[in-house]
């Protein structure tokens, strides 16, 4: 019997979960859409990952949840861990590179950094203002140039002269990008421009004031974006490592501290035909009107939360 | 004739000492009507009828107002300081009357610098019965209940975060808060305080001798009102954390701690200048915080607060001599919450690695 | 011997105190380089190199302090403290923290300041006297640079208000622009706005121009409550022209602390003169602007033809 852990990375646009074994080594995985049902994706997952893993005589001892719906997942997993995304990236990362000084990470709706030096996280910052910058940024970009997102990238490599795109925040890039394109900028150099856009904007604002050293890898959906990438490499000034597993890196990361929590308890994967519920209610005890989180496991409550003060309604 | 209904915006727990000093200056004249507590609809209310640029301690003491007025509040009272803040007033009067059409009269009490005689004056007109000797002692029981609440809260945060028992503090806090209404002489309250602090001692701790120390620094409104900082410090507590804030009423009004000539040298060679309100103060403890041995600092600030925005770059210049991790959050009415818990368990993550610590 | 060589950023109080600074440097015998125009380069270093939260005003400064350590080959950059003023106003945080946020961002630099601030005791002359001693100047000649440089300031401010009256009594469309001086005078920030207008024949005021001393006196007609000595300017200019222009645009950059207080409360109290809002970030003039500030031309001149024909509203 080997022992391996589980972990779940459930972000609000995609659901990745990994199971390593004691060496961290990554013996099954998957990944595939959120579709705002967090309980849902991470039903599917498992029963994914219950497929690969299938008469290979593994046993699941302990599960790390991360990402925007750790909380939840973790109650529903009754998880050893619940560990924020920053930690289990720079985690996650550090087994596949162990002496990575920067994790450049531009998502779906949100980008971050992390710096580490000799194992350990010495400064971090998130994106919290604007959208400009992430994936849906450039998503909506190339829907306006009528091109499909995974086209960007290569079409960014074909660019002479990359046009210069103002893109302090989306409303001003998609006038700007109008504009340019009426005044008879080349597609392609526009599209370098976005990508380079998005560089700029990253470390205009979660890299402000980082020193950005090598090892670097970048992940993240963005990351799949060679014209991103290249434009990384160009304002950087050092290679950027682009990992395969690199949407992994959050639940690897996961799955590690979860080993490492030394706590073990036997993983059922029957946990797929438990009914899980949650009902959001807002407490009118005041105008706060808090959203409080009900978990039921069947009808059970396991959990509750979201309340500000005693006021609120605990009861289910 | 028409009863003097007073109001004023909230600031954390203030409200306990202003009431008082306010019901004993108004006497027979008037009452207090407090600003009913903060809640979501507060700041919605107060961010709907703000400019939309301003920071956001305007927008909470814009929904506070609007709320105090709906109560039947006819007498309002705002603060004045060094940056926006004094020019707050006036803004908000001509909103709340020109475009919601309320009436009401405005005061502006510029706080700092000792401006007893304006309250006084402002006060004398509403009460004729106000006499010198009367005021005095209000602002005296004032003073008293300000210094044992922070007191009684500084205790509590350095503490709150390893308790054995959850909630044992602040149930002692939450009966000191109902005497401490009550007490109207000096003596009691000092008496109160006294019996409070003893409870609060006797309160089972498990503090370990190389515990993780955070202080915290910033702009005053979000420092002060854990609404508008998302309840940050109690969240960082949690996480088995001292938590330490020189920033306080006592220490912003009274405390000859706080002056430019002290705040300046413990700044030294960071600031040859004050650079604008708070922002110099911000800089002084940071380095403070760094030479005392804390592990990391968070500076919290609305968004666009000019005078911590120019202590931002100063702080990452003692944050990179003293190689001591700072969080820098800003604040506005639309700031997520999950994204400031996240990132504020990755900077006790990041403190605990440092530490060697175990991540749990 | 060397002269010793000056670096002076074209930005923020550059715009007001230039000809003062220019004419007490030369009077000490000192070579002065000043920073190019705004331009993309320059936009680029000051966002870089400032928090992203910072004005774009003084992102713009910090980027032609960065150009002066580069490519200025400057003994010394000058940086100037102003905080009160002797009437007791005062100005934005951001001109107190100046100093030490260009000490704290830029480090291993010979810095040159100044310190005025009435409130404290420092008065102009003051912060001249030590300036001009500290360049190794002797009390004297200091004392006349100082007296000098006050006048070709004067008679500078007294040329651009007469210029102003000429403005003033011409035909066609007038429009006033409240804004302060670094940013209406920036290439890149005010620049294209005073370019358009007059492309479109506007005849352009400007609300920096009249005597500032009078102009924050009569800031009281329209607010009492502002403090900050480049509001009241710009407030005291509003209500003087007020009934002279066809309409005003205010030009702010982003987030400006006293901007977005004086402009509410300025919109609030002017109601009956037409008025638009720019605010400008460090990507402004790239698109749109042109569109906005036509469009705006056109309502005055729509409203000016029905005035004249007899047709009040539009």
């Amino acid at each position: 019997m080997i022992k391996a852990y589980f972990g779940v990375d459930i972000g609000s646009i995609s659901t990745k979960g990994v199971i390593v074994n004691e060496n961290n080594e990554i013996i099954a995985n998957e990944y595939l859409w959120t579709e705002g049902d967090p309980i849902g994706a991470v039903k599917r997952v498992l029963e994914g990952l219950q497929k690969q893993i299938e008469g290979k005589n593994v046993q699941v001892v302990a599960v790390g949840t991360t990402g925007s719906a750790r909380k939840l997942i973790g109650v529903v997993l009754n998880a050893q861990i619940v560990k924020n995304e920053i930690t289990a990236h720079a985690i996650g990362t550090m087994s596949r590179v162990p002496d990575v000084r920067t994790i450049l990470e531009i998502g779906g709706q949100d980008s971050k950094i992390i710096l580490l030096n000799s194992g350990i996280v010495t400064d971090y910052a998130m994106n919290t203002i604007c959208a400009a910058g992430t994936g849906s940024f450039l998503m909506s970009q190339a829907k306006r140039l009528g091109l499909a997102i995974e086209e960007l990238g290569e079409l960014a490599l074909k660019a002479q002269s990359p046009t210069r795109i103002a893109a302090r925040c989306t409303v001003f890039a998609e006038s700007d990008l109008v504009h340019k394109a009426q005044i008879g900028h080349k597609k392609e150099d526009i599209v370098a421009g976005i990508c380079t856009a998005v560089v700029n904007n990253y470390l205009n604002n979660v890299g402000k004031g980082k020193r950005i050293q090598a090892p670097i890898v970048f992940q993240g959906g963005v990351s799949k974006n060679v014209g991103v990438v290249k434009a990384f490499e160009k304002i950087l000034g050092h290679d950027v490592y682009v990992d395969e597993y690199g949407h992994l890196m959050g639940c690897l990361g996961a799955a590690i501290l979860a080993k490492n929590s030394g706590k073990e308890q036997v993983f059922d994967f029957a946990i797929q035909d438990v009914a899980f519920i949650t009902k959001g209610r807002e407490c009118e005890k005041c105008s706060n009107n808090c959203e409080i989180i009900y978990v039921y496991r069947n009808d059970e409550v396991l959990d509750v939360w979201g309340n500000r003060c005693e006021r609120g309604l605990a009861e289910a | 004739m028409e009863q003097y209904k007073i109001s004023f915006p909230h600031i954390g727990k203030n409200h306990i000492p202003v009431k008082k000093v306010m019901e004993t200056l108004v006497g027979e004249y008037g009452e207090v009507i407090l600003a009913p507590p903060i809640t979501k609809r507060t700041i919605e209310l107060g961010a709907k009828h703000s400019p939309e640029f301003v920071c956001v301690p305007f927008k909470y003491t814009m929904g506070n107002f609007i709320e105090a007025l709906e109560a039947g509040a006819n007498v309002l009272f705002q603060i004045g300081g060094d940056c926006r803040l004094g020019f707050y007033s006036e803004v908000q009067e001509e909103i709340l009357r020109e475009d919601l059409g309320f009436n009401f009269t405005f005061h502006m009490l510029k706080i700092t610098g000792g401006n007893a005689k304006g309250v006084y004056d402002c006060f004398k007109d509403m009460n004729p019965k106000l006499t010198m000797p009367k005021a005095a002692a209000a602002l005296a029981l004032c003073v008293r209940t300000i210094y044992a609440m922070d007191g009684v809260e500084r205790y509590i945060r350095e503490n709150i975060g390893f308790e054995l028992e959850d909630g044992a503090l602040e149930a002692i806090e939450k009966e000191f808060l109902k005497e401490i209404e009550k007490a109207d002489s000096v003596l009691q309250i000092g008496g109160i305080y006294k019996r409070t602090m003893k409870k609060l001692e006797a309160v089972p701790i498990n503090k370990p001798a190389d515990a993780i120390k955070i202080g915290v620094v910033g702009e005053l409104y979000v420092l002060m009102e854990p609404f508008s900082n998302y309840f940050i410090e109690k969240e960082l507590a949690k996480f088995g954390v001292q938590v330490t804030r020189f920033i306080t009423a006592s220490y912003l009004i009274f405390s000859p701690q706080h002056n430019v000539k002290k705040i300046l040298s413990q700044a030294e060679g960071y600031c040859e200048y004050e650079i604008g309100a708070d922002g110099t103060d911000s800089v002084g403890k940071s380095v403070v915080f760094a030479k005392e041995g804390y592990d990391g600092i968070l500076h919290l600030k609305p968004f666009g607060c000019t005078p911590e925005i120019n202590s931002i770059p100063i702080v990452q210049r003692v944050s990179e001599d003293y190689e001591i991790p700072v969080l820098y959050f800003s604040f506005d009415s639309q700031t997520s919450e999950t994204g400031v818990k996240t990132r504020l368990e990755a900077f006790y993550d990041m403190i605990q690695m440092k530490k060697g610590g175990k991540l749990v | 011997m060397q002269k010793i060589k000056i670096g002076i950023p074209k930005a923020l109080l550059y715009f007001k105190y230039r000809v003062m600074w220019l004419s007490f440097f030369d009077a000490l015998g000192c070579d002065v380089v000043v920073s190019p125009d705004t331009n993309k380069a320059i936009l680029d270093m000051g966002v870089n190199s400032s928090i992203d939260e910072s004005c774009t005003s003084a992102k713009i400064y910090s980027g032609h302090v960065e150009w002066l350590i580069k490519y200025g080959k400057c003994d010394y950059i000058f940086v100037p403290r102003v905080v009160s003023y002797p009437d007791g106003d005062i100005t934005c945080t951001k001109f107190h923290g100046l100093y030490d946020i260009c000490r704290a961002t830029f480090p291993n630099v010979k810095w040159l300041h100044y310190n005025i601030d009435y409130a404290e005791k420092h008065t102009t002359w003051q912060a001249y006297k030590k300036l001009g001693t500290g360049l190794g100047a002797k009390p004297d000649v200091v004392s006349e640079a100082y007296h000098n440089a006050i006048k070709a300031l004067h008679n500078y401010e007294a040329d651009l208000q007469r210029k102003q009256e000429e403005v003033l009594k011409k035909d066609g469309l007038k429009v006033l622009i409240v804004a302060h001086p670094y940013n209406i005078y920036d290439k890149v920030i005010g620049e294209p706005i005073v370019k358009t207008l007059q492309e479109l024949g506007v005849n352009v005021l400007y609300a920096d121009v009249p005597d500032t001393d009078a102009m924050c006196a009569r800031s009281e007609a329209l607010s009492t409550s502002v403090y900050w000595r480049y509001n009241k300017e710009l407030i005291g200019a509003v209500d003087m022209y007020k009934y002279d222009v066809d309409g005003i645009i205010f030009l702010a950059t982003f987030p400006c602390g006293p901007d977005s207080l004086a402009i509410e409360l300025l919109v609030r109290k002017i109601k009956d003169i037409p008025r638009t809002t720019l605010i400008a970030d460090s990507n402004f003039g790239e698109a749109g602007i042109q569109t906005r500030i036509e469009s705006f031309i056109d309502i005055l001149e729509a409203k000016k033809k029905g005035a004249m024909s007899g047709n009040g509203a539009i």
